[in-house]
């Protein structure tokens, strides 16, 4: 995975994970430490960033209890925390960019920290139940370094860490991508994931059906979805029985690739078999629950050859279906860039849940000013909405409507309303304001059934 | 009850004759395809006495149980026979239709009039056995003295035909009295018989030894007229008015047949064929007898059935417009048979065995539908018995009686559905049991699609539909297995809706047809034309029939014109009227009045089809009731069925979507809720919306979804109120004046104003109605905001 190269080549981030409730004896403060990134760093290095993000969070909980700092800016770094579990804190230290001064995009990377964590929990479960489970603390860290340094390996482009900056302002992590389907369609998934479902026999099974790297069809909690989903489109290898694998996530240690991984859903915290099968396009997962399954990986594979024979295999007249859905939404599908919306580079997110933004390759095109001052946006919209949730308890999702101009004389727009957001940048329009809200009119009533418009 | 009872004596009959059953199968499967005479006979008679052991046996038990449970008086005894107690795919009911007169002279059937017919010396009774009643009084007409070989009424039923002799045919018109005779013209020809017909050239069809006469009949010439002749050496020959055809037989064998269809559109020449015959030695060659040859329609398609001795099968044959194609055999266990047609099913009648074989020949499948038993007699009331004292014996007693009587010699067969018992002068009416007939059928998706086929008591079939399906899903059967009931029901629905308007016409254009009829000859064609493609039941089937369409053969007898054939119509109103004297047979018999009307209101009922609205009400709202625990299996059902109706382009009504909201709101299952709803698979309504809306309580997202729906449909006022609900009365009002809606009152708006404390919007309201609706200055609201403004501001200056 090429780990080595990473550890010495990313001076420019840290990352931590500590607990409050370890080491607080004077010469045991090394038993905070659950992980540190990179790892060949002195330990009074190490202690140093945690002592400081422990006196910040200490003294900022004096007059935040629930909610204590998130970030510091200093002149040359930001500290970015997140509170992953009571007294568990993750901590990333991120060199600010010297090229352009802006602020990286703090929401994103408390994301990124949001999201090895669910990770994590899926194929683990809580830190804290590790931890309760073998107080030493060595089972826990043999399970962190291997699965931060793996997730942090897709970040690496050449012998950097590429870390979200303002090229990423039109996504957003942590949120699943949909396909639109038509009605009929739609039916034909729900009975191929009805079929799926009840064909494995026991009746608590989850589902999750995606069509390339979209979300067609969850069964699972809105959580367990984005985890799952995550986690989906990240990577699969296929097994030798038909179903996909995994190498590393899923097993322990020395694993071999036959081990179906089991994963931890958060609401329940119940463990279930996760198996995942792949036709052409089309990738079902399937999660069995673990205590349905008698003798464990055995008898996994009888149902698992019973989903095969029911759903999966060609031969079998109700396997058609798969065949069917996969057909229909090839069909259906416009490519990659199904989404692009010519003239107009957006994000649209639902309720912080479901994404759709315009396709990467063209958002590449948009001036550096242009993504840097929708980033500079993005992070105004998100403290404007962290205040109103915080003022007033019941309606945080109320509208909210900025045009900017960029230095290049793009528009830059964001709008908000009952839950939904959506950014936008306008390179072509012209010089009038007038124009700029017309345009998002256009949008809003075209793809989002005019949820954004005014009036 | 009932049902149990019915069920557990068919397992009991599965159980108890399995070893013989699998015996039977096992001798017929080895030698099929040489089907012999006799052959497994052994077996098969093994099977059937267990059978019927076991009916008797389980119907002891049913009376038993019965007179235990219930106060065992003798009414409550009869319905509990009259009912299904007595365990047969197919039964006659008690009492028979009497046709016994002092000096009758033998009993005639006029098929195309249905009447059943009894001369004495000067005078001709009648019985009309549609609707069939045994309680039917009998109209006399005069007729002259004389011989009778044949008798029947003139379609317009003003005139009578009487076959006298080989050469004389004699008429009488029945307000008049008045009467001519026609005689043969030639020595050396004789008149076989005759039939009256509705084709527009002539009036009356004579056979002759030499063919056919087709003659037109006028009363005021005294005379008939001579249209056309068919020239043909004829043996003998057979005719049915439900076909409208005649099949002449002509040949040292008489197996050459010639065929015309004679129907309101015209004449139809089949053309000649043979029918297959095996010799039992080179030299021998059987002759086909008229007895031997059935024509049947199913369908509204027409089939022959052909007796072939020697080879102990009954040929089946159908008639095309340009061919008659051989369809395959029926295996024959006595060497006498008879066919009846019971509401579309055939009857292969075993005589010598006692049994009847029945057969949808649907979909060519030469498999029985069930195994082979005995017609039954039902409704036999005690008190004939004379000895009302020990049930078992009675019972005993009167089922050996009529075991005797049954498939007697004297039994004759009528077209398409009666027995006529020749020596008591009485005549039954065959019913099946669709309800026996179903249960001893394991595979459900075709069961449906038999029952859903059957139009006779629609709204019992749809009932007993009804149950098997909800019966099939309580039972928690592979999702795909339901999958495919639910096609056969949706499918089933769809066919019958889009035939639909079809059959008011048809109907509307019967009763044209009949003021026609009623006409004078003279006037006749034209109006006979408005009913072309109405009352033809020529070779094609009807346009409904969609999977012979795929087959080439059909594709060419798909006439213009004979698109509908009456015989949907006919039975369909035939299904009325037997139906309601159904209901007044059970109220002569006992006193289930209740019965009787909600039988009456269903009875209009032309098809057991089941709609989407039944399927929700008499399906999945009480499986609902009854599954317990996750309701993940019975919304797999509900998608399958929206996926059916989908791909039938049926419309569904949104109560279905709203019962499948709260089925999953009651497990929390949102997140597969929401992706229903946003995928519109729960097509967005005001009800759907209100549904989510109460569901909002327990997930926000659902109230969202509601809301979003709201706007989509333009429902402006449900969602301009929700919004000020949600406190959101800035962006109500935006909406309000962009959609114009004025229906929400001011006051809302104004409370949820003062309710955020917010005095420069409560202002921004109250001046957005002062210059929105004219005249607002001048109401009291006004006032009353003002001032409370007013206090507000006063208050913040202090």
């Amino acid at each position: 995975m090429g780990m080595a190269s990473v550890n010495t080549a990313s001076e420019g981030m840290q990352l931590c994970i500590f607990d409050l409730r370890r080491g607080q004896q004077e010469g045991q403060e090394l038993d905070k430490i659950l992980f540190f990134f990179p790892a060949d760093l002195p330990f009074a290095t190490q202690l140093s960033v945690i002592g400081l993000s422990e006196g910040l969070i200490t003294f900022t909980r004096i007059f935040s209890p629930d909610a204590a700092c998130e970030v510091i800016e200093a002149e040359r770094h930001s500290h970015v925390f997140f509170e992953a579990e009571s007294d568990i804190w993750m901590v990333m230290v991120v060199e600010k960019s010297k090229e352009s001064k802006a602020a990286c995009q703090v929401d994103a990377l408390r994301k990124v920290l949001k999201e090895v964590h669910s990770l994590f929990v899926l194929f683990h479960g809580t830190m804290r139940s590790m931890l309760e489970k073998e107080t030493s603390g060595g089972l826990i860290r043999s399970h962190l370094y291997p699965f931060i340094t793996d997730y942090l390996s897709d970040f690496l482009i050449g012998k950097k860490l590429q870390l979200p900056s303002f090229h990423d302002c039109l996504m957003e992590r942590g949120t699943v991508q949909m396909l639109t389907v038509g009605r009929e369609a739609a039916i034909e998934v729900q009975s191929l994931v009805k079929v799926l479902e009840c064909s494995a026999g026991t009746t608590s099974c989850y589902s999750l059906v995606l069509f390339q790297d979209l979300l067609v069809s969850t069964t699972l909690s809105p959580d367990d979805t984005i985890s799952l989903f995550t986690y989906a489109v990240l990577r699969w290898f296929r097994g030798n029985d038909g179903f996909l694998a995994s190498d590393i996530w899923g097993a322990d240690n020395g694993s071999q690739t036959s081990v179906t991984p089991i994963v931890y859903l958060q609401l329940t915290e119940e463990r279930m078999y996760l198996c995942a099968y792949q036709y052409k396009s089309l990738t079902i997962i399937l999660l069995v629950p673990v205590s349905s399954i008698l003798n464990g990986e055995q008898g996994l594979s009888l149902v698992k050859q019973q989903v095969l024979e029911n759903v999966c295999v060609l031969s079998v007249p109700a396997s058609l279906k798969m065949l069917r859905v996969e057909e229909k939404l090839s069909k259906g599908w416009g490519g990659e860039n199904a989404y692009h919306v010519s003239g107009y580079r957006y994000l649209l997110v639902d309720d912080e849940r479901v994404s759709r933004a315009s396709p990467p390759a063209k958002v590449m095109t948009l001036a550096k000013d242009s993504l840097l001052a929708m980033s500079k946006l993005r992070e105004e919209v998100n403290l404007e909405k962290k205040a109103k949730c915080s003022s007033s308890e019941v309606n945080c999702d109320k509208e909210l409507e900025i045009c900017v101009r960029a230095k290049n004389g793009a528009w830059v727009i964001a709008r908000t309303s009952r839950g939904k957001e959506l950014y936008m940048v306008l390179e072509k329009a012209s010089e009038t304001l007038l124009y700029a809200s017309d345009a998002v009119e256009k949008f809003s009533n075209r793809y989002c059934s005019g949820v954004f418009s005014l009036d | 009850m009932k049902e149990r009872n019915t069920t557990s004596t068919l397992k009991r009959i599965l159980v108890n004759c399995s070893s013989q059953a699998k015996e039977y199968g096992g001798c017929v499967a080895k030698k099929v395809p040489e089907v012999e005479r006799d052959m497994c006979l052994k077996e098969f008679l093994a099977l059937k006495n267990c059978m019927q052991n076991v009916c008797l046996t389980s119907v002891f038990c049913y009376i038993k149980n019965f007179s235990m449970s219930a106060n065992a008086s003798s009414s409550q005894l009869t319905v509990g026979l009259s009912g299904s107690g007595g365990l047969s795919h197919a039964y006659v009911q008690y009492p028979p239709l009497k046709c016994n007169l002092p000096g009758s002279r033998g009993l005639y059937y006029d098929d195309a009039n249905k009447l059943l017919l009894s001369p004495t010396s000067d005078q001709v009774f009648s019985w009309k056995t549609v609707p069939f009643s045994p309680h039917v009084a009998a109209t006399a007409d005069y007729i002259n003295e004389g011989p009778v070989l044949s008798i029947r009424y003139s379609l317009d039923a003003k005139s009578i035909a009487v076959h006298r002799s080989n050469q004389e045919i004699q008429f009488f018109q029945r307000e008049t009295r008045e009467t001519f005779t026609h005689m043969c013209k030639s020595e050396s020809e004789s008149i076989l018989g005759f039939f009256w017909t509705d084709c527009p050239v002539c009036d009356l069809v004579v056979v002759k030894t030499s063919g056919l006469d087709l003659l037109t009949v006028s009363f005021t010439s005294k005379s008939v007229n001579l249209v056309e002749t068919k020239k043909l050496s004829v043996n003998w020959y057979v005719y049915t008015h439900g076909s409208r055809l005649v099949l002449l037989a002509s040949g040292m064998q008489c197996k050459t047949l010639t065929g015309f269809q004679l129907s309101s559109v015209g004449i139809v020449r089949l053309p000649r064929f043979e029918m297959v015959m095996a010799k039992s030695d080179a030299n021998s060659k059987p002759v086909l007898a008229a007895e031997d040859v059935f024509i049947i329609t199913v369908y509204g398609r027409i089939y022959c059935l052909q007796i072939d001795r020697v080879a102990m099968q009954l040929h089946s044959y159908r008639f095309y417009r340009d061919a008659v194609v051989q369809q395959g055999s029926l295996p024959m266990f006595s060497s006498k048979i008879s066919v009846s047609v019971v509401d579309n099913v055939l009857l292969v009648h075993q005589v010598d065995a006692r049994v009847s074989i029945l057969y949808d020949i649907f979909e060519d499948s030469r498999a029985p539908i069930s195994a082979p038993l005995p017609l039954l007699l039902r409704g036999l009331p005690q008190s004939h018995t004379g000895r009302p004292v020990n049930v078992g014996e009675s019972l005993d007693r009167n089922s050996s009686n009529h075991e005797l009587m049954f498939y007697g010699d004297d039994w004759t067969f009528l077209v398409p559905d009666l027995i006529c018992d020749v020596a008591s002068k009485s005549v039954w009416k065959i019913h099946l049991d669709l309800e026996v007939i179903s249960s001893s059928s394991s595979e459900v998706p075709s069961n449906l699609e038999f029952l859903q086929r059957r139009k006779l008591e629609a709204s019992k079939t749809k009932q007993l539909c009804l149950a098997i399906t909800r019966a099939f899903i309580l039972e928690r059967r592979p999702v795909t297995m339901v999958a495919k009931a639910i096609d056969v029901l949706v499918s089933s629905y769809s066919h019958s809706v889009k035939t639909c308007s079809n059959l008011k016409e048809t109907k509307v254009d019967e009763a044209s047809a009949s003021v026609g009829t009623n006409a004078s000859n003279s006037s006749r064609s034209a109006k006979d034309e408005s009913r072309v493609g109405v009352g033809d039941k020529s070779f094609n089937l009807s346009a409904s029939d969609s999977d012979d369409q795929s087959r080439e053969i059909d594709s060419r007898d798909l006439q213009k014109s004979g698109k509908e054939n009456l015989l949907g119509a006919e039975s369909s109103r035939g299904e009325v009227q037997s139906s309601s004297l159904h209901t007044q047979q059970l109220g002569l018999g006992n006193n289930q009045l209740n019965a009787n009307n909600s039988e009456r209101q269903d009875s209009q009922l032309t098809s057991p089809a089941i709609s989407p609205d039944e399927m929700y009400s008499c399906v999945f709202v009480p499986v609902g009731e009854e599954i317990v625990g996750d309701p993940s299996y019975l919304v797999a059902i509900i998608v399958e069925f929206l996926r059916s109706t989908n791909s039938e382009k049926i419309k569904v009504r949104p109560n279905i979507y709203v019962f499948t909201i709260q089925l999953l709101v009651r497990y929390e299952r949102f997140a597969e809720l929401s992706l229903l709803i946003i995928n519109k698979v729960l097509e967005p309504s005001k009800e759907v919306a209100m549904q989510l809306l109460e569901s909002g309580h327990q997930n926000p997202q659902m109230r969202k979804l509601a809301l979003d729906m709201l706007r989509q449909l333009s429902l402006h006022h449900d969602y301009v109120t929700l919004l000020v609900q949600d406190g959101c009365y800035l962006e109500a009002l935006r909406y309000a004046r962009k959609h114009k809606v004025t229906s929400v009152r001011p006051s809302l708006f104004l409370e949820a104003a003062l309710a955020s404390k917010d005095s420069q919007h409560l202002a921004a309201v109250l001046r957005f109605f002062s210059d929105f609706i004219a005249g607002f200055r001048n109401t009291p609201e006004y006032q009353d905001y003002f001032r409370i403004l007013n206090e507000m501001n006063t208050g913040l200056a202090v």
